[in-house]
């Protein structure tokens, strides 16, 4: 079914598609490749030596010596490693804040019981004083709900503000230019790379909530919801099973292009000299380094190349095939 | 209407605070590099450290007590704190924190002093800011008229529509400073041509008006580039707008009247296509600001981006944080600004209100 599939795509995708599972193979396969230098150690003998030259690097070395070829490839394997999981970490987050906004807006009422148990936790998780009078609540609130439950009373419900927050949340990140809060927030260099990838989660994630919110309003209406509600399924069953699958849709064409976007904003990031420690191989910093050495057009093509190819790529896998 | 904007504004203000907040109190856990950063001389005052040995240890650790008093970072970062001891307790610090003394500067109008320079925070921001708006508002201008005047060509479908859509969309997915970097080496190198040049900007001080020949062929490559980034989504979303206006019964009308195409386009489609691209110049104007930071840093102009680069990089909180709160007041102002011209655009918004 998948070759039948893939058979029948247009060629560009096709070369889209190839194209990233190549860039894909050499991240995963770069510390094993045979490469004549390593990446972070400069050959002084040899500094922006052209490509195709005598000595054994290929594509050139940089102003620092550093081998481009192999620069690449690293570089390679720090964007697939740092714009995949985050896309793919942001796009989940995403999907279930903004689907559970999008399911039950601002009317999922708790009982009163429940809200004990979550405030006794969180006093005891940030010790407040007296943490053990948190776990108290907290058993409390167990206790309350256990009754409730056996004796069929009911007790007073509460409202949760799930759309307030975190639309509110998403407004917020979105205020500010992308690339102005993360200069901000990645203030120095040395930032891990771990520390980035978090980064740049927490600030790309709004937009496929909004997206996943959208759909599931349209999703929560269609009747196939209002059988599984009239089938007395309960709530997180419905929306865990049934509307969620649905509500998803629109992040297929939208993971691609997030993708590309962090992929610019973390080449930006390493080009500005902010965020990953310089020993860490990157396109956007070879690309930086073409300042100090006008002259050296290997250092500028390769990973210009290799970037434009990659977001083009991206782009026209995001498109929806005719 | 009135009313939505101001809650407009008032949401966006409120976003606003709490990212400078954010900004502000995420600093802590880089306070010593920064006091260390913003040491006299720091690199002879560890050289002589490492000279003398431990006298010059003491003398050192003293000098760095003395500026992060001077800074104020030897107050407590908020309300409450958490002790380091084992039984990590909370404790009330009262107003004599750097939250509290933050905002209460920030609202009797003073945003500070940075740390490296000494000069106040505002001086600087408005010194880099005579820099970047006339470059982000040229750009702006510019971008805006080229995607109209675009947008209303492409949609009256003459031959190169499809070529050119191809073109936009190729450079729509580019990074800025990919494309700023490859002006540079095109057009401000000597190998190449050298039509431009490639640094030397100085902003005089008895204004702009000083030389402009030289002011304008400093600022064309950095305008071009910001204005390439932002045409492609502006003349696509207005392109497309007007091609589903085309088909409406209205339009079909103007047709039959006896209206050539491009009668049409300007007095009847035109207006009502504009409203989405409307939408989009509220989120155009702060991404200039970001499309500064790339834009400063390639073509060495002494402007916002280039400070807010700079000052992350020696981490000056003070003057990042009035950099987060200015690129928040240009947000405010872009939404201000929408509003008002969708008031111009669609006359039945003020009818409803």
């Amino acid at each position: 079914m998948a070759i039948l599939t893939l058979s029948t795509l247009p060629l560009s995708r096709k070369l889209a598609l190839a194209w990233l599972a190549l860039l894909v193979l050499v991240a995963a396969l770069a510390p094993v490749l045979p490469l004549a230098y390593a990446p972070s150690t400069p050959d002084l003998a040899h500094i922006a030596q052209a490509p195709f030259g005598p000595s054994r690097h290929w594509l050139g070395t940089d102003p620092q010596g550093r081998d481009v070829l192999s620069v690449l490839i690293f570089g390679t394997r720090t964007a697939v490693l740092l714009t995949l999981p985050a896309a793919g970490l942001s796009a989940l987050l995403g999907a279930l804040t903004g689907g559970a906004a999008g399911f039950w807006g601002n009317s999922l009422r708790l009982e009163a019981s429940y809200w004990l148990m979550a405030a006794g936790i969180i006093w005891w998780a940030v010790a407040l004083p007296l943490p053990e009078a948190g776990l108290v609540g907290a058993g409390l609130g167990i206790a309350l709900a256990l009754a409730a439950r056996g004796g069929h009373r009911t007790l007073p419900t509460w409202p949760v503000p799930m759309e307030t927050v975190v639309m509110g949340t998403a407004t917020t990140i979105d205020t500010i230019p992308r690339l102005v809060l993360v200069v901000a927030m990645a203030a120095g260099t040395g930032i891990s790379t771990m520390g980035l990838l978090v980064l740049l989660t927490l600030t790309a994630w709004a937009h496929p909530a909004r997206l996943v919110r959208a759909q599931m309003l349209r999703v929560r209406a269609l009747p196939f919801i209002e059988a599984c509600r009239a089938a007395g399924l309960p709530g997180g069953r419905i929306w865990l099973r049934h509307a969620m699958p649905l509500a998803i849709q629109p992040l297929r064409t939208a993971f691609p292009l997030s993708v590309a976007g962090l992929l610019g904003l973390e080449s930006t990031l390493s080009f500005l000299g902010i965020g990953l420690p310089p020993d860490v191989a990157s396109w956007g910093r070879l690309l930086g380094t073409i300042r100090e050495e006008p002259a050296a057009w290997w250092i500028f093509t390769f990973p210009a190349i290799l970037l434009i190819t990659t977001i083009l790529s991206l782009n026209k896998l995001s498109r929806e095939p005719r | 209407m009135a009313r939505l904007a101001f809650w407009h504004l008032a949401r966006t203000v409120l976003a606003v605070w709490a990212l400078a907040s954010a900004v502000f109190l995420l600093s802590y856990r880089d306070q010593d590099a920064a006091a260390q950063l913003a040491l006299p001389d720091a690199s002879e005052a560890s050289a002589a450290s490492a000279s003398v040995g431990a006298s010059g240890a003491g003398q050192r650790s003293r000098q760095l007590a003395a500026v992060r008093q001077r800074l104020g970072l030897d107050l407590p970062l908020f309300y409450v704190s958490r002790a380091a001891g084992p039984d990590q307790q909370w404790h009330w610090n009262g107003p004599a924190n750097q939250y509290h003394r933050w905002v209460t500067n920030l609202l009797h109008g003073n945003l500070g002093t940075s740390f490296r320079t000494g000069q106040a925070v505002a001086t600087r921001l408005r010194a880099a800011l005579a820099c970047t708006l006339p470059l982000t508002g040229t750009a702006a201008v510019l971008a805006v008229l080229a995607a109209v005047v675009l947008g209303q060509r492409l949609a009256a479908r003459p031959w190169w529509h499809r070529p050119m859509r191809t073109a936009l969309t190729a450079v729509h997915g580019l990074p800025l400073f990919v494309v700023a970097l490859a002006l540079l080496l095109l057009f401000a190198n000597p190998d190449v041509f050298a039509w431009f040049p490639a640094y030397g900007f100085a902003p005089h001080a008895d204004g702009v008006a000083a030389d402009l020949g030289s002011y304008l062929t400093h600022l064309a490559l950095p305008v071009l580039a910001l204005v390439l980034t932002a045409l492609p989504e502006l003349t696509l979303q207005l392109e497309a707008a007007l091609t589903q206006e085309l088909r409406t019964d209205y339009a079909t009308t103007a047709r039959a009247k006896g209206l050539a195409e491009g009668a049409v386009i300007r007095h009847h489609a035109l207006r009502n296509a504009l409203l989405p691209t409307i939408t989009q110049l509220a989120a155009l104007l702060p991404a200039l600001v970001a499309g500064a930071v790339v834009v400063e840093v390639i073509f060495a102009l002494p402007g916002m981006g280039r400070l807010l680069a700079d000052a992350a990089a020696a981490r000056d909180y003070p003057v990042l944080v009035g950099g987060v709160l200015l690129t928040g007041a240009a947000r405010l102002l872009a939404l201000l600004l929408a509003d008002l011209l969708y008031l111009w655009a669609d006359p039945r918004i003020r009818w409803q209100s």
